[in-house]
């Protein structure tokens, strides 16, 4: 059940934090959420 | 506005690049490299076949069997409880790909934590492969981690209460295979794996059984035979042995009070007689500076150079030559034939006679690649 909760929840932030990037106007910015995504996606993905 | 579009595609692509490349390399840590066991082996079945509830998972493993036809015992040789022990995997191929038994049978077990070779350790900086030069060019081998992938095991509990005994143990352990016999069918992976393995020595009536570990050099328990209190003149037996072709073990009774462990619980659940071994390995250790395949594979360190010569801790390193990966599985080997030939003397309607390995002498001598098929 965690595990799903776990998921939920990292689901939900990685696409806030797409959103974010897409509407972000400094590439400075838009890296460090890149940095970001790249983890959140390999772990929804469950590569690890 | 199209600048801005510019820098989230450039990004999205060098990303999306990134991932991929991540996700290759992650990748590889699920794919087993391939083994080329003797021709003495007679069959070869999974772990599941014992235990129908690890069928599917990441906690499933191989299982080879050695059967010389002839009427004895059985003996299991298991390696990888502990996937970043390089020792302790490497000694069981060593051996796989070697054994000749003439009288009994053998099992092997290479990968007994099969989950635990598909991660890391957090970290620690480990390097995710090593690479043993053969006859025929190169073996790449996976340094994996001490316990469970968490993808295969999670959340660890704050604290771990370990079955049946109720010990309490960092949370961590909760994932390490030699805390977890004797196992339980409904419990956690690593449980189930281990209630596997007990399933295994009971069905294949083992009569002795090996697990092999390494440890760091500033760890009490190194270079050491850990033994059942019940198959102590075993253990001497071997002990003596091993010092007359000059290698030296410290006997270790398994405490009677630290429960889950190999040594303990085999004992205790099985009728097995369970010896667990550990080798010197730096690498592993808190001293060790950066670390490397070098460091994995020559066993080589300043660090505890530096600090043996201090000599404020006990630590079993030897300063000229290191603790290479020769020495390491050299000392498994004879470790094991050792134990076999004095279990022998005690069990002569049960004997277990295994040839073709190589010795101390000539692992040291030709290094481990020569003993590997392909």
């Amino acid at each position: 059940m965690l595990y799903y909760i776990y998921t939920l929840i990292l689901a939900y932030v990685t696409f806030v934090v797409i959103i974010e990037f897409l509407k972000e106007k400094k590439w400075r910015n838009q890296l460090a959420m890149a940095m970001v995504l790249l983890i959140f996606i390999l772990r929804i993905l469950q590569i690890k | 506005m199209i600048r801005n579009h510019l820098s989230t595609i450039i990004i999205t692509i060098v990303t999306a690049t990134m991932g991929v490349i991540a996700a290759i390399a992650f990748g590889k840590m699920h794919h087993p490299e391939e083994l080329f066991p003797s021709d003495g082996l007679t069959g070869k079945v999974m772990l599941s076949d014992y235990f129908e509830g690890i069928k599917g998972t990441n906690g499933d493993t191989e299982v080879y069997l050695y059967d010389s036809g002839i009427e004895g015992g059985t003996a299991l040789l298991c390696g990888g409880t502990h996937s970043n022990e390089a020792a302790s995997f490497l000694s069981t191929v060593v051996i796989l790909e070697n054994l000749k038994v003439t009288s009994g049978r053998v099992i092997i077990i290479p990968r007994l934590n099969n989950s635990s070779f598909t991660c890391s350790d957090p970290m620690e900086g480990f390097p995710a492969f090593y690479e043993i030069p053969t006859k025929n060019g190169t073996r790449r081998f996976r340094l994996g981690s001490r316990v469970t992938n968490p993808l295969d095991q999670w959340p660890d509990p704050l604290v771990f209460a370990q079955y049946p005994s109720n010990q309490q143990l960092s949370g961590f352990e909760t994932r390490n295979l030699n805390r977890a016999y004797p196992g339980r069918p409904d419990g956690s992976l690593t449980e189930k794996v281990a209630y596997a393995i007990i399933q295994l020595i009971d069905k294949e009536k083992v009569n002795i059984a090996f697990d092999l570990h390494e440890s760091s050099p500033e760890v009490p328990i190194v270079n050491v035979i850990v033994y059942h209190e019940n198959y102590e003149d075993i253990a001497m037996g071997a002990i003596l042995g091993l010092e007359m072709a000059n290698l030296q073990f410290s006997p270790e009774t398994s405490p009677k009070n630290f429960h889950g462990l190999s040594h303990r619980e085999w004992g205790d659940y099985t009728d097995a007689i369970p010896f667990l071994m550990e080798t010197s390995n730096p690498s592993m250790g808190r001293l060790r500076g950066e670390t490397n395949v070098d460091l994995v594979l020559r066993g080589y360190s300043d660090n505890y150079k530096k600090a043996k010569e201090t000599g404020a801790l006990r630590i079993a390193y030897r300063e000229d030559t290191g603790e290479p990966i020769e020495h390491r599985v050299g000392r498994h080997i004879m470790g094991i034939v050792e134990l076999l030939n004095s279990y022998n003397l005690y069990y002569p309607d049960k004997q277990i006679v295994i040839e073709n390995l190589p010795d101390y002498d000539l692992i040291m001598g030709k290094g481990v690649g020569e003993f590997l098929n392909n």
